[in-house]
């Protein structure tokens, strides 16, 4: 039976962090008026977009944003018994996540939300120390984020993600590994380790335009990185991906949905819908909604596709994201799966590039003709990628 | 067609600067003699390259036939010349002007007198053209048509009295100009019944008959279907077709004294024609062929390279496709072994390599990587007889070398004086020496003897700068003077990059060396490993630097539509990668060999 995630953006924010480059709100608070006309349309565009992956089972959902937890547990609650409501789920998903910022107020709301059925908190940490974290542009605290940690293992959640950014401004190597001991130390299930990304039209992008950012140079960012995979390997995380380290079975089933290119329904501003390869799309297909939360309400008011942004993908571009996006993680390129796929092993495509990315250390090959990233590799995915395409 | 008696043709062109409105007022005249009709006035005529017309330069010389009738109640047979207008073409400009016997001089009524009109001026006033004076666009604001006028009179010595105001735009001043062209240009001369000499000012290529060539018969006349002879050439043809263009091609059967057609008599390729030959009957041949012929040399090469090894036949039949249609450059085979195989290509300046240049790039689609342009340099070893080179990697051993002579050119500048000091400075810093300076009201007129190789890459955007716009030049070749010069190499991780090497002047070495080496490095990208760029003068290193190897380079974060994003980034990175060459195992993108020809910007 196919299935599908459910991803449900919630673009509002108490402030806009300077790297960020999402669809996101700036409100003092989230009003009850707005809560419920935002929900509201987001049940209507899950109740009218459902039948685009009809017959589906509901395997995941994923509260991202924004901040979601700024949203009351009976809103949450309401979009997920409708999404249940949609999909006419027998099971229940097996993973509810949600982004949880670290502050008071959310953190009051844990047990609601655990209540509701969400069952993995994803907090958004960043660092542990308040100098980086006031550098980032966040309103919280070090010592909020460890509380939040608590309170979500009291309000019941066993499933819980630490993220961090390396490489953040001022940041150096020591700095960054106590902030991944600090995150080691509270003993979570799951770490994803963002290297800090520049992004176009964003502050920091302008202060860097200005080298006033001062940002760890290459050498320093690559030691946090080589750090990262060798400390948490230590500490028993089994690196998944390029950027998430899990202990075992506790990798995040909805993230991994877009590494396998596994449907997903994205809901609310910005968000990204895909669709795997199928009868509708014979090499899947990705669309985005409005940006925009003005444009985006009155496209769901329309019914329509009013500013949406489609894209079909064509049957090179499938091949080459089904090899990036299967070496980003661990398990890498199953040249069986490739080949039922694309009527040929990776080889067929890729010989020259395969043989000169193993000459360079990159990429390693196993007999069946399985590819993964090489240690080095992992430092250099981009490059490697860049053969595929 | 209509016959007219020679005292009533009039044979002129026009000469003006880029952008002074030479095509606008061309078309103008059209339009008032009723050439054209409405449709075809919405595109410049003479103009039909699309860089000719981007750039408003006229590569090829065209000519336009129109009948005025003048206030004295007669039909004249008025033939519009065009002339090539910029620096490179200045032979080919003074063979457009023997076909004349007036020339009409446009000035913008703003902008004044430029380097380039006043050198194609000089050049009618030697060829005895009777000058007619214009400034045009006096509707603009800023136009200042009695100070115009009054520069005219300093600089070229034209009673300013006699300078008739025009705009082409509206159409103001066209009768009077039309006027003047009757009453001054003289009719031409030629006898009809003396032996043939016509004029070939100008020629290109024509898929079906091969190459067509513009004549202006001096004396005597051409027939259809008649054995001629190319005096310098030595060829004998027979004439097939012979037309004019009203702009329209209309065939006629013969050619009379004093008139302008084109002639199409069985030759194959432009290279066969020479620009500046006569040509006579074999029934009746002339004795002497006209004055004035010159062999057009290159003066400025640089080597071509496909940026993809696979475009070589692409680019070798580009090569032929265009040599068709302008003779003036020359190509052959050339290796390097940084670059693979291409062509190393001789040009009239640097101009012309640059519109070559774009041709290939443009109309050919091909992914072309040029070497740094150089000039003929004449060697004098310590034995044997001195020879000439068109490529640093022909330079000797510095050892074997007794002298390098380089090609010298006398520039005259036209700049206004507030910004002489730049420009001063400028030719400076690029060896020049100063010959003599006037002052026009408020233009100077400067002039420099320069060494060729200073100015073929950047000197004229440097003036441009340097004077805000305002500054023009032109320049002639002087001859050759013995100079300190040495051969700068580049190694990049030790393997050198022949494609790269420079001639430089001794005191220029250490300077071009260490802002080469810099401006690699910031085109270089980072690598898997370190890559040292050196620059050498024989074996001795003058300036290093490293691209540190590239560490790291990762997405972090590649979810929803971080895919498709990432996707594209990576398609643009792959791209990108296929205009780079591989010298040893770094890759080299296109953009680090341009950098080469803009040494000196920063």
């Amino acid at each position: 039976m196919p299935t599908v995630g459910l991803y449900v953006h919630i673009p509002f924010c108490e402030r806009v962090c300077p790297y960020c480059d999402f669809a996101v709100v700036a409100v003092r608070k989230v009003e009850p008026e707005l809560e419920a006309r935002y929900v509201a349309a987001l049940i209507r565009e899950i109740e009218s977009r459902a039948v685009e992956f009809e017959g589906a089972q509901l395997d995941t959902v994923y509260f991202g944003g924004g901040t979601p937890s700024l949203f009351r547990p009976e809103a949450l609650a309401k979009i997920l018994e409708a999404a249940t409501r949609a999909f006419a789920a027998s099971t229940p998903p097996r993973e509810i996540t949600l982004e949880v910022n670290p502050s008071t107020v959310e953190r009051d709301r844990l047990p609601a939300f655990r209540s509701s059925g969400i069952d993995r908190i994803s907090l958004g940490v960043q660092s542990f120390d308040d100098a980086t974290l006031k550098r980032l542009g966040r309103a919280h605290k070090a010592h909020e984020a460890r509380q939040t940690f608590t309170a979500a293992r009291q309000a019941g959640f066993g499933n819980v993600s630490l993220d961090l950014i390396l490489a953040c401004p001022h940041q150096g190597f020591d700095a960054f590994a106590r902030d991944l001991e600090e995150a080691l130390a509270l003993e979570p299930e799951h770490l994803s380790l963002y290297e800090l990304t520049i992004e176009a039209g964003t502050p920091f992008e302008f202060a860097a335009s200005r080298d006033q950012l001062a940002p760890p140079d290459d050498e320093v960012a690559t030691r946090m990185l080589e750090h990262t995979a060798a400390r948490s390997a230590g500490a028993g995380f089994e690196r998944y991906e390029i950027s998430n380290y899990a202990r075992p079975g506790f990798a995040s089933l909805h993230n991994q949905r877009y590494w396998a290119r596994e449907a997903v329904l994205g809901v609310g501003t910005g968000a990204w819908s895909y669709e795997a390869p199928g009868a509708r799309f014979r090499f899947g297909a990705r669309r985005m909604n409005p940006r925009d939360l003005g444009a985006y309400f009155a496209a769901v008011g329309a019914g329509g596709d009013e500013g949406v942004e489609s894209e079909v993908l064509t049957l090179e571009q499938a091949r080459g994201e089904a090899i990036f996006l299967s070496l980003r993680r661990r398990t890498g390129v199953d040249a069986r799966a490739f080949e039922a796929e694309f009527g040929g092993r990776p080889r067929k495509f890729y010989d020259e590039q395969i043989d000169r990315l193993m000459a360079a250390g990159l990429l390693a090959e196993t007999e069946s003709g399985d590819l993964r990233l090489s240690d080095r590799g992992l430092l250099l995915s981009d490059t490697v990628f860049a053969d595929f395409v | 067609m209509k016959s007219f008696p020679q005292e009533r043709i009039r044979n002129f062109c026009i000469v003006a600067h880029i952008d002074h409105g030479k095509s606008t007022l061309a078309d103008r005249l059209m339009d008032e003699t009723g050439a054209v009709t409405e449709r075809e006035k919405q595109e410049q005529l003479l103009d039909s390259m699309d860089i000719e017309r981007e750039r408003g330069i006229t590569i090829k010389a065209q000519t336009v036939r129109m009948v005025y009738r003048a206030q004295d109640g007669e039909e004249y047979l008025l033939n519009l010349i065009d002339t090539p207008g910029h620096v490179d073409f200045s032979y080919e400009v003074s063979r457009s002007l023997s076909a004349c016997e007036g020339a009409v001089l446009v000035v913008d009524a703003a902008q004044g007198i430029e380097a380039q009109t006043l050198a194609n001026t000089y050049l009618a006033i030697d060829a005895d053209l009777e000058i007619i004076p214009a400034v045009n666009k006096i509707d603009l604001p800023s136009a200042d048509p009695d100070r115009v006028a009054q520069e005219i009179e300093d600089i070229v010595g034209l009673d300013a009295a006699d300078v008739i105001p025009v705009s082409a735009k509206s159409g103001v001043g066209m009768h009077e100009l039309l006027e003047a062209i009757v009453e001054k240009v003289p009719p031409p001369t030629g006898e009809a019944d003396v032996p043939t000499r016509a004029l070939v000012f100008d020629a290109w290529f024509d898929t079906y008959v091969g190459a067509v060539m513009l004549v202006r018969v001096i004396e005597g006349r051409i027939k259809k279907r008649q054995r001629v002879k190319f005096m310098i050439k030595g060829s004998e043809r027979e004439t097939t077709n012979l037309s004019v263009y009203t702009p329209h091609q209309v065939e006629v059967k013969e050619l009379g004294p004093g008139e302008v057609g084109a002639v199409v008599a069985g030759v194959k390729t432009l290279s066969d024609v020479l620009i500046g030959d006569t040509i006579t009957t074999m029934d009746n041949p002339a004795s002497e062929p006209l004055p004035g012929f010159q062999e057009v040399k290159p003066m400025v090469f640089a080597g071509l390279y496909p940026v993809d090894a696979e475009d070589y036949e692409d680019l070798k039949a580009s090569l032929e496709k265009l040599k068709i249609n302008d003779s003036s450059f020359d190509y052959e085979p050339e290796t390097s072994m940084a670059l693979g195989f291409g062509f190393r290509c001789g040009f009239l300046g640097f101009l012309h390599a640059e519109i070559i240049q774009e041709r290939l790039e443009r109309e050919f689609e091909l992914n072309l990587i040029t070497t740094a342009p150089t000039v003929r340099y004449r060697v004098v070893p310590k034995k044997g007889e001195a020879f000439e080179i068109e490529s640093p990697a022909a330079l000797p051993e510095a050892t074997d070398i007794q002298a390098i002579e380089e090609p010298v050119v006398l520039a005259t500048i036209h700049v206004p004086s507030e910004h002489l000091g730049q420009v001063l400075t400028l030719c400076q810093e690029r060896r020049g020496v100063q010959k003599d300076m006037a002052v026009h009201g408020s233009r100077v007129q400067v002039r420099y003897l320069l060494p060729l190789n200073e100015i073929v890459t950047d000197f004229h955007d440097k003036l441009k700068s340097a004077t805000r716009g305002y500054g023009s030049f032109d320049y002639e070749l002087q001859g050759y003077q013995e100079a300190s010069l040495v051969k700068l190499d580049i190694m990049v991780n030790g393997d050198p990059v022949d494609a790269l090497s420079l001639i430089v002047h001794r005191d220029h070495a250490q300077s071009k060396g260490a802002e080469l080496t810099r401006k690699l490095k910031e085109f270089i990208p980072r690598q898997q490993f370190a890559v040292a760029i050196q620059a050498a003068i024989g074996s001795k290193i003058i300036a290093r630097t490293t691209v540190r190897a590239l560490r790291k380079n990762v997405t972090a974060k590649c979810y929803g539509g971080d895919i498709t994003r990432k996707r594209k980034l990576l398609e643009k990175q792959k791209a990108g990668k296929k205009r780079m060459k591989m010298v040893g195992s770094v890759e080299i993108p296109q953009e680090a060999f341009l950098a080469a020809l803009k040494l000196g910007d920063s």
